[in-house]
Order: structure tokens, then sequence, then C-alpha cells
């Protein structure tokens, strides 16, 4: 069978859909191959692209991963990092982080955080769309072909705005995103337990700025999550920053007082911490240093053992264990009734929490799969089912916390519970208070508990339009249905006249459509020096692919179909497009592989038509390019 | 049998919205294969292709929970065209929200009682109880008091009193859940031998009341266990 390129065109757009995990400290892509799952790697084999962003306002200069890492020491005012942990948060939410990062947060930042950064202001969903762009080129790189379609991953315990953030992200930076995935759920995919015939799995991701615990039932390639829970606000950065507080309060008592005020000195020591905790996963003590060279006496050091970092956070690896015993009562099971423990994120690392979590489960967890990409791997299984691939898995998931809406008195009436699976969808009937009443408002929120004041508002809005009636006599009825995704979307309609209802939806906390829409505008214009040389490198790849397939159609088909003008025309714009490619103008190398593309279009379009229509029906262009 | 009249009732002449044959009430159209939205009215009981029972094996409930999951699950239609996205997340919702409700017994009877026109009954202390509820409200408030004064024993004597009074609470609710499950049973033959409606009427009512008695006590358990 010959092969055969569908498009000629244009870098063509990959009908592969990728896995992302978008770390509070590493992000990472992943895709599903003939030999399963595998995360993409960088030229010198790193998986990880760490969550960093760096901004240089005067130099109008963008950074991601490892480079902007590599600022943060030397320029910390210029870097962002843990972004995750205000994805989908207000300023109010975010103090006591606040306290431990050394960003600037912009005025106006009670519903969306802003970052300042110079005299640019950024928000969490626009440095994670960087942070994703980065893991969209090095995938298009990886394929040679332009990835425009992603799985990604969030916390499971993630609530419905930090959810919509991850999504608007994924928007910002060209993907669409066909699905956001559980992390622990993912997780237990790539762990492949599917092979026993019925397992009880429960999943412990403690990763860099979140803790989740799931608990499923595996049964014939169905992924039930019975249970989950946790906390979006504990993770591996909780545990640095005891070790930060350790080293500035001894420091404090010596030469150095007063210096970690300094970003360049704090980044310092959250280097040496983390390094320090690394080191303490492996070895049972290691050395905290840091010297002056041009102060006298200058220098700190100290050792640390396993035994005391274990004292210095077992509190909060303990705060682990209460959304585990939750989510098994949930789930209406005794920890003796786990057949299965798979630990998840870098957390699990550390010997304190393993432990813990052995005492907790009474069994010795799984730690086979490298903890830092066991979700990217999951995402990619995902992606290909999603993708056609394969049939035999499906994933049940649920939502982890309770939708209600306000009532009387601020109390909130339970509408869709915790860990109900998605989606699931509730309906409400709604009426008006007094007559002639055209508006009903409705205010939506997630939590477990009671009052208004103790759940997290996620929407307000008002049912409008409604014809003047006596009070009480309008039957409204919303519809309530969270989606696959753990996202939740309204619809209402006129129960008498089943007319439908416009909705306008105010979200508590995340971008409203308009802002997105402007942020794009606002990503491309910013971008547009780095994309100059982007777009040539892309072009080149672009033009490389069609080539070599124009080539390829030329010789094996060309004689045999298509008259000897024809045939010309295709040399002639093949010639054309090879100089444009040597040269620097992007623009034109766009334009030749368009013209390429119109000489050869019938071309392709009579080996399409011969040879595989029939086989061509259900599959994706990429899967018939690559034959 | 009643299941095939129960499952075709809802549909009278709706058309597939992808080739207009007439749809016989089936997940999917029975012509071009397509998945169907759901139609108004239709019941989890005949949305899962059950009769009304009460009684049911829930592994064979798990069974087709799976079974139908595998059809609706919008993971499979991320190609389809947007009715059929609809279409899918409709169903999967329903089924979900069906699979939710029907395996569990206690909810279960409620929504067969909610289908057969009850609203949720007032949640009523059992005759039998009333003094007993009285003086535990009672004792409630005295903790309350104690714990405001923070005397210590008089706090651990109500503690102590309330929790055994907690027992015979779960007890109680033991007994009644034993003879709410006792009337599933009369349902189910009711149900079998489409006896006159009076009938129905009394096995239902019967329900109604232990279901407001159990929500009564559950209550009050939660709210002593909350004190506590």
């Amino acid at each position: 069978m010959p092969v055969i390129e569908l498009s000629m065109s244009g870098l063509p757009k990959s009908g592969r859909v990728v896995g992302i995990d978008l770390g509070t400290t590493n992000s990472l892509v992943a895709f599903t191959g003939d030999n399963g799952p595998e995360v993409i790697r960088d030229e010198s084999g790193n998986a990880l692209v760490p969550s960093i962003v760096y901004y240089d306002d005067n130099e109008d200069r963008l950074l991601v991963g490892e480079e902007a890492r590599d600022r943060l020491i030397t320029e910390p005012r210029k870097a962002i990092y843990s972004v995750k942990r205000f994805m989908g948060k207000g300023s109010a939410d975010v103090q006591e982080d606040l306290s431990v990062v050394p960003f600037q947060i912009a005025a106006d930042s009670e519903q969306v955080i802003g970052f300042q950064m110079g005299d640019r202001v950024f928000t969490p969903p626009e440095i994670s769309a960087f942070i994703l762009r980065d893991l969209k080129r090095r995938a298009s790189r990886f394929f040679g072909e332009e990835v425009t379609q992603a799985v990604i991953t969030v916390p499971a315990y993630f609530n419905d705005a930090q959810r919509q953030a991850t999504k608007d992200a994924g928007h910002l930076a060209g993907l669409e995103v066909l699905r956001i995935v559980n992390e622990p759920t993912a997780a237990s995919l790539a762990y492949g337990i599917e092979n026993r015939d019925e397992a009880i799995v429960a999943v412990y991701d403690f990763g860099g700025g979140t803790f989740d615990i799931s608990i499923l039932k595996l049964k014939d390639g169905i992924f039930e999550v019975l249970a989950t829970n946790g906390d979006t606000h504990l993770g591996g950065d909780d545990i640095d920053n005891r070790l930060i507080t350790l080293i500035i309060d001894e420091l404090e008592q010596g030469p150095f007082k007063g210096a970690a005020r300094e970003p360049v000195v704090f980044q310092a020591i959250r280097k040496l911490a983390i390094r320090a905790k690394h080191e303490l996963s492996a070895s049972d003590h290691t050395l905290l240093e840091i010297y002056s060279p041009g102060q006298p006496g200058g220098e700190y050091n100290r050792e640390i053992t396993r035994d005391e970092f274990a004292a210095l956070i077992s509190d909060i690896v303990e705060r682990t264990l209460g959304p585990c015993k939750q989510a098994l009562k949930d789930a209406g099971l005794n920890p003796e009734q786990i057949d299965e423990v798979v630990m998840v994120g870098g957390s699990t690392r550390i010997p304190l929490v393993r432990n813990k979590v052995r005492d907790l489960f009474k069994r010795e967890p799984h730690i086979e799969l490298n903890p830092d990409e066991v979700v990217a791997l999951g995402a990619a299984i995902q992606a290909d089912v999603l993708s056609g691939g394969r049939r035999d898995l499906l994933l049940l998931d649920v939502t982890p916390l309770s939708l209600g809406i306000e009532t009387m008195g601020g109390v909130v009436a339970k509408i869709i519970n915790r860990n109900s699976t998605i989606p699931a969808s509730a309906s409400e009937m709604f009426t008006t208070w007094v007559d002639n009443q055209t508006g009903i408002d409705v205010h939506v929120l997630q939590g477990e508990r009671e009052m208004v004041a103790d759940c997290r508002s996620l929407a307000k809005f008002t049912l409008k339009g409604i014809p003047p009636q006596p009070a009480g006599l309008p039957r409204i009825e919303v519809k309530f249905l969270i989606d696959a995704n753990g996202i939740l979307t309204v619809s209402a309609r006129d129960h008498r006249t089943g007319q439908e209802h416009s909705i306008e939806v105010k979200p508590s906390y995340g971008l409203t459509d308009e802002q997105i829409e402007k942020m794009l505008l606002d990503s491309f214009e910013f971008a547009e020096e780095d994309l100059r040389k982007r777009q040539l490198v892309e072009a080149r790849n672009e033009a490389e692919t069609v080539m070599r397939a124009a080539e390829k159609a030329l010789a094996e088909h060309a004689t045999r179909l298509i008259s000897e003008q024809e045939r010309d025309g295709i040399s002639r714009a093949l010639d054309e497009l090879r100089q444009a490619f040597g040269g620097e103008d992007y623009v034109l190398v766009r334009e030749k592989i368009r013209a390429l593309d119109d000489a050869s279009h019938h071309l392709a379009e009579i080996i399409m038509d011969g040879a595989v229509l029939a086989a061509l029906k259900d599959r994706k262009a990429s899967e018939v390019a690559e034959g | 049998m009643s299941e095939a009249v129960v499952n075709k009732a809802q549909v009278s002449s709706a058309r597939c919205s992808h080739c207009g044959a007439v749809l016989s009430g089936e997940h999917f159209c029975e012509t071009c294969d397509r998945i169907q939205p759901v139609a108004e009215h239709t019941d989890f009981f005949a949305f899962i292709g059950l009769p009304r029972r009460l009684r049911l094996d829930e592994t064979e409930l798990e069974k087709t929970f799976y079974a139908l999951s595998r059809q609706f699950h919008p993971d499979y239609f991320m190609a389809a065209s947007e009715a059929e996205r609809q279409a899918s997340m409709e169903r999967s919702s329903m089924l979900n929200d069906a699979y939710r409700t029907l395996r569990d017994r206690v909810a279960r009877a409620e929504y067969l009682l909610s289908l057969e026109g009850y609203t949720e009954a007032e949640k009523k202390a059992p005759p039998d109880l009333l003094e007993e509820v009285f003086e535990l409200n009672m004792q409630v408030e005295e903790l309350k008091a104690a714990k405001k004064m923070a005397d210590e024993d008089e706090i651990a004597e109500a503690v102590a009193s309330l929790e055994t009074a907690l027992a015979g609470l779960r007890t109680k609710l033991a007994e009644i859940d034993e003879r709410l499950f006792a009337q599933f049973e009369q349902w189910d033959s009711v149900l079998e031998n489409n006896t006159a409606s009076g009938e129905k009427r009394i096995v239902l009512d019967r329900m109604s009341e232990l279901l407001s008695h159990r929500s009564y006590i559950r209550n009050l358990v939660r709210d002593i266990t909350e004190v506590i």
C-alpha cells in the first residue's frame, strides 16, 4: 500500500490528542503510540518542564521551564512559579501563599489574581498558558505536525472555578481541551492494574501543591471512582516552606540577619531547602550550607537528619490522612478492603509519607512507576480513548464537591452530592415571590457546609424575561449539569410554555469570555518578536513535510495518474518551495507551501479516491498518513 | 409482563433526528443506530429497563450500569455530531442519576413514592417515641447548658445518658429499616398481581410513613452526635 499524505499542505494539523500533566512544580506532555503511552522528552532527554515562567518587560522577553528556573535565582522578581495554587482563586484566598512567594499582586485581583510583572499584568490562566504553549510546541516538534488537541489533568479536588481556569489556559495556548481529567484517576489508568478481574484501588497523590485521594473500583476495564477527597492547598511547597522557615529563623540569629528579605537570597534558600528535601529521601542526613564570600564570618551550615526533617513536617503529612479516611467512609469501605495502594506525585518519595500510607492501609504501596510521570501517561491513555483509539477502557469519575443553591436565610440546598458519578444532573423548579416579578436570582455554590458563607460561591445568574404573573405562578425549571470535566453548565426553561430561558452566568471567580478573547489577542501581540523566529522554524518544518510528501507522490504515482503538464506544475512549485526554504522569510515559505498544495491538490485527490476510500472512512488524517 | 408496557409507555410518535425513522423508545435509533435524546418524563426504572419493583439484584444492576455506560459515555462521542454528543451527555447523566438512586434501597423507595405522586413526607416522630424524643431534646439542652458553664461532671453525665439514648435510636432505625424492606416484598407482589389500586395505596402509605419516621430519627441522631 502506498503511503498517502491526505493534506499536502500545512504543517498538517495533527489528529493526535496529547495528554498533559500541568503540575504545580513540573509539567509534561505524553502521547499514546504503538508501544503504549510515553512521555515526550526534549533533546537532552528531559521529560519535565519546570512550571516556571519568566518575563522581562524591558526586553519583552518570555522564558518558560529550565531557562526560567535559572533566572529565578538571579532575577526572582521576574519569575512566577507554583501558579497552579492561584488558579481559580481571588486575592482573599491566597494571602497565606503570598506571604511565602515574592510575587507582586496587581490591584483588582479580587476575582482573578493578577501578577504584576513590570508594566504588565498576567493572570494565572495566562501564565499556565505559556507553560502549555511550551508543551504544545514540544509535542508539535516531536510529531512534525501541529498538535491542537489535548487532555489536561487537574487535582481531583479542584472546584469548578479551578477546572474552568485550567480549560481557559488551554484555550489561550491554542489547544482544544477535549477533557479535564483528574490526576489520581489518570494515574490509575497508567498503572495498568486493569489486568486484574476486580480490584479496589486507592490512589494517594501528593504533589507539589495539592493532595488527592481517590478510591476506585476496577472491573472489566471500567474504572469507577467510588469516592474522592483532598486538599488543593497541601503539597511539597508546604514542606519546602517548613525547611525555608527553619533556615531563615536560624539565619536571623547570625550575621545573615535580615538577608532573607532580599528576593535573591530567599530564592537561594528555597533552592537549598528543596535540594535538602530531595537528599533526605535517599540519605539519612544532609548538610545545609550558605556562605557569602564578601561577608567576614558570613557562613551558615548545619546538618539535618531525616528524623529531624520528619518531625518538622509530620503534621503536614498527617493532614493527608483525614481526607483518606473521609474518602474510605464515603466509599463505604474499611482500609482492609483496599486491594492496592498507588503512590503518585513527587512528595510520595519522602520516606515518612510512605510510612504513614503503609500504616493507614496496612499494605505496601506501589511505587514502581515514576511518580512524576505517571499522571501524564494516564492522560495520554485517556487521550487515546477520546480519539477513538481504544474502547476497552472507560473512566467513570465523580464530582469532588457537592453542588448547591442558596435558599432562604443563606442556607445551601444541595442538589448534586459529592462523589456523584459525572456527568450528573439535577433539575430545580423556581418561581416568583412577588406579583409581576420578571426575574429570579439564582446563586450556585460548591461545598459541604450548610451555610452560604461557608461554601465556595461558583456563580450567580438571573432568570430573565418571565412574563408578569401573580407570585408563585411561573414555573421555571433550571437544569444543572456537571459534565465529564466536572464543569457546570446551566440551562433553564419555562415549564408551562416549554420556552428556553436566557441565562447570563457571572462566574464568581474566573475570567469572562470577553476577557479571554482579549487575552488571546494580547498574547499574540506580545509574542510578535518571538513569533517571527518560531514561525520560520514552524514554516520550515511544515515545508519539509510537504516537500517530502510531494516528492513521494510524484515518484510513485505521477506518471500513472496525471498529465505531464500537471506534473511539471508540481515540480516547479516544489523547486520554488525549496528555494524559499533556504531563506528567512516565513511568509514566503508559507506562500510556496500553499502553491505546492494547490498544484498537487488534484493528484492527492486521485490517489485518495482510488486507493483507500473505504479504509479512510473512519480514520483520522494523521493515521492515514502513517499508513 | 409489565416491563414492556412501562418501557414503551412514554414514547408516542417521536422520530429520529438523524434519519427520521419512528423511534421505538430505545436508546438508539433502530434504523440508523444513532444515539437518541431522552424522551420527556422518562423515569429511572423505564430508562434502565426495569419494572417498578423494589427488590432488585444489585449485582445485576451494576452490570447493566456498566454495560449502558459503555454505550452512552461522552468519551465515545467526541467525533460525533453536536446532536449525538448532546444525546450522549443526556443519556449518561440520566444513567448515572438513575444508578445512584436505584442502587440504594432507601433512595429507591423514596423515588418510587415520588413517581406514585407522594411528595416528600414531613419528618414525623414515630408515636411510640414521642415521649422519648421530648426527653432527649431536654437532655440536649442540658448538655448545651453544661458546656456553656464548662461543668465537667454535668457534661460527662449528659453525654453518657445521650450515648445510651443514641444506641437505642440506632436499634430503632434498624427496626424501621427492616419493616421498610419487608414492605418491598408486599409492593412487588401487588405489582405482580396487578392488585386493585386500594391495596397499592395501603402499601405506599405504609412506606411513606416509615420513611418519614426514619428521616426524623436520623436527624435526631445527627443532632445528638453533633452536640456530643
